[in-house]
């Protein structure tokens, strides 16, 4: 699904070049859950902001699902954001001025879907994530671990194969965030990749794999299942 | 998505911020409701001083005067020559000429009872009503009998039969001009009131022109009525005529067509009425540039602060194209609204002018398609560079924007 090589990514920062991710070589495999933890700074984001196709790398090479995307025009780059990946964010990053239900509807409009099924398959995708009587609630009338509902049936509006989350539970108390993560697992279970960054060593252990990254560095990687 | 829904995307982003939405719109709107309101003006004014010498002109006539007259009822001091009846019989002589009428004009003492009052005398044929213009309102206008009679009869305006009469009934009363008695068969109101009364004084008395020759004989005739058959040439025959006259008096420029005159005013009068359209026009337009500098700086805002949400979209799977379109309708979405505001309050204000004045204020319906397809265009051109903006950012950054 996901192959890394020899990635680089530097920042310029004034006059200097500021090195992030030095050299990083990874594979994820299809049908994977996978967590990324290190400290803060490290290059985390960094990383799966290359993965999610937001951001491109200095240098070394980058294959989803074969294809390699340093090739790819920024409008097919825009389509495999929209199909084959769903973003969750730690600060959840839905839309304020628009309710729950529209919010789901944005990949959709953005496929081309048509207004009558771009609802249907929204409502659909907040009943499987338990929020279907809050479907017409602005963002701001829902509570942390709604919005991150909400936002993970964004997420799987266009059925993407890989889900990437930066911190899914890092806004969240305790028992709210085991909530997501029980989310994921099934959402990993029904066939998708996953990959969670998180600083929370029991998200980490809900994944069959955990690899670590220290300044730019893969340092190790824990293999529990697969 | 298709251009409807894009349109109801930027909708409801602009509720979200009613206030400044509207207050953005409020520069196109007024821009375009001046325009809309001017063109209307206009449009309106021109089209009461061509009605107003069309129909001044009764059909069919043509009113030659001596060239010292500058306008029928205004004699020059210099003045040393008058139409008498050799002329008449001159202009009676060409074929297609039906009827020769004449009319004179002066000014004298009107009395009746204990009142009376300096106005001017309009003396004529049987249509001096359609040859000036008069609407009788009371009573009849005088016929060709009366005429034919030299019968001492009258027409008042309706100022000087309220100076006389005061509320009473003025038809069938007595007024004495010159010592003469004529009884009153009419009272009218002259519509070209608001065009010429200002210089003539709206005080008027309207009488055959024998009955008037009769009374003052020493006054000469100052415009010569023709009465063309149907369908005859009027320029031509004018032109022929006015030759035969100037041959028959020696003087190669001593009588001018003045219908000539009067459209020739006309067109004067049209041409300063388009001027002056087209400098408040253009004044409008500035109104119009700056509502378009407003939206542009709006629109700016608009970008920087929905930042996040221009991040997020992009995550989402927004093209670069996308995101253009979303700010550029969004933009466009505003001036149209604001144009189509415009385009009905301006349609509104030349309603209210028409029913206040009666001047004929209307607006061309292609101008007002115009004016809205105009304001759209707007919104487009002064959405271009912060769409574009928004459209290049970069979506890390802005989905880390604060
Ligand atoms: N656009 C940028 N320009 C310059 N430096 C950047 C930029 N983005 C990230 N960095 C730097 O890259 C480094 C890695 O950032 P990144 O966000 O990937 O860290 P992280 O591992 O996700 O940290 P955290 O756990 O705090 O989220 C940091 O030092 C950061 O300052
Ligand atoms: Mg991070």
């Amino acid at each position: 699904m996901i192959e890394l090589n020899g990635v680089r990514k530097a920042y310029k920062v004034g006059d200097e070049l500021l090195m992030v991710l030095h050299g990083i070589d990874l594979r994820i495999e299809e049908g994977e859950f996978v967590s990324i933890m290190g400290p803060s700074g490290s290059g985390k984001s960094t990383l799966m902001h290359i993965i999610g196709c937001l951001d491109t790398p200095s240098a070394g090479e980058y294959r989803l699902r074969g294809t390699s995307v340093g090739g790819l025009s920024a409008r097919d780059l825009a389509v495999l954001r929209n199909r084959t990946i769903g973003f969750v964010f730690q600060n959840f990053h839905l839309l304020p001025r628009i309710t729950a239900v529209r919010n789901v509807e944005l990949p959709l409009l953005y496929a081309g879907v048509s207004r009558a099924q771009r609802r249907s398959r929204a409502l659909e995708l907040l009943a499987r994530v338990g929020m279907a009587d809050r479907a017409q609630h602005l963002p701001t009338a829902l509570s942390g671990g709604q919005k991150q509902r909400v936002a993970i049936a964004r997420a799987l509006a266009n059925d993407p194969a890989l889900i990437l989350a930066d911190e899914p539970t890092g806004a969240l108390d305790q028992r709210t965030g085991l909530e997501i993560i029980e989310l994921l697992r099934e959402l990993h279970s029904a066939g998708r990749t996953i990959v969670v960054i998180t600083h929370d060593p029991t998200v980490a252990a809900a994944a069959d794999r955990t690899i670590y990254i220290v300044d730019g560095h893969i340092q190790r990687e824990e293999v529990r299942r697969g | 998505m298709n251009a409807w829904e894009m349109v109801s995307m930027a909708l409801i982003s602009l509720r979200t911020n009613k206030l400044r939405s509207f207050l953005t719109m409020l520069g196109i709107l007024i821009g375009v409701a001046s325009i809309i309101a001017i063109v209307a003006i206009g449009n309106g004014g021109k089209a009461a001083v061509l009605g107003a010498i069309a129909s001044g002109s009764a059909q069919n006539t043509i009113q030659i005067v001596p060239r010292e007259l500058v306008a029928p009822g205004l004699p020059q001091p210099g003045q040393v020559l008058a139409i008498d009846e050799s002329d008449l019989a001159i202009a009676a002589s060409f074929s297609g000429v039906q009827q020769v009428n004449y009319t004179l004009y002066g000014t004298a003492v009107v009395g009746s009872g204990n009142r009376s009052d300096n106005a001017s005398i309009e003396a004529g044929p049987a249509n001096l009503n359609e040859l000036t213009r008069l609407q009788i309102t009371r009573g009849h206008m005088f016929s060709q009998a009366d005429v034919i009679g030299h019968r001492d009869v009258a027409v008042l305006s309706q100022s000087l039969a309220n100076k006389l009469f005061g509320s009473g009934n003025p038809i069938g009363g007595l007024v004495t001009v010159s010592g003469v008695p004529l009884q009153v068969i009419g009272v009218a109101v002259s519509q070209q009131a608001s065009l010429f009364s200002l210089f003539m004084g709206s005080d008027a008395l309207y009488m055959p022109a024998t009955t008037c020759q009769d009374l003052f004989p020493n006054w000469s005739i100052s415009e010569m009525d023709v009465q063309a058959a149907p369908g005859t040439n009027l320029q031509n025959l004018a032109q022929r005529i006015v030759t035969a006259l100037n041959i028959h008096a020696g003087d190669a420029t001593a009588f001018a067509d003045s219908s000539g005159l009067a459209s020739s005013v006309g067109a004067l009068l049209s041409k300063v009425t388009t001027i002056l359209t087209l400098v408040i026009g253009a004044i409008a337009g500035i109104a119009l540039l700056v509502g378009g500098v407003g939206v542009m700086n709006i629109m700016l805002v608009s970008v920087t602060e929905r930042t996040q949400e221009i991040g997020i979209r992009i995550s989402l799977g927004a093209t670069r194209t996308a995101i253009l379109f979303q700010f550029l309708v969004e933009s466009a979405t505003i001036t149209a609204i604001g144009g189509l505001a415009g385009v009905v309050i301006g349609s509104l204000i030349g309603l209210g002018i028409r029913m206040a004045t009666g001047i004929p204020a209307s607006v061309p319906w292609p101008i007002a398609v115009l004016s809205f397809l105009f304001s759209a265009v707007i919104g487009v051109v002064c959405g271009l560079y912060p769409a574009n903006k928004a459209a290049r950012l970069n979506p890390i950054e802005a989905l880390r924007y604060e």
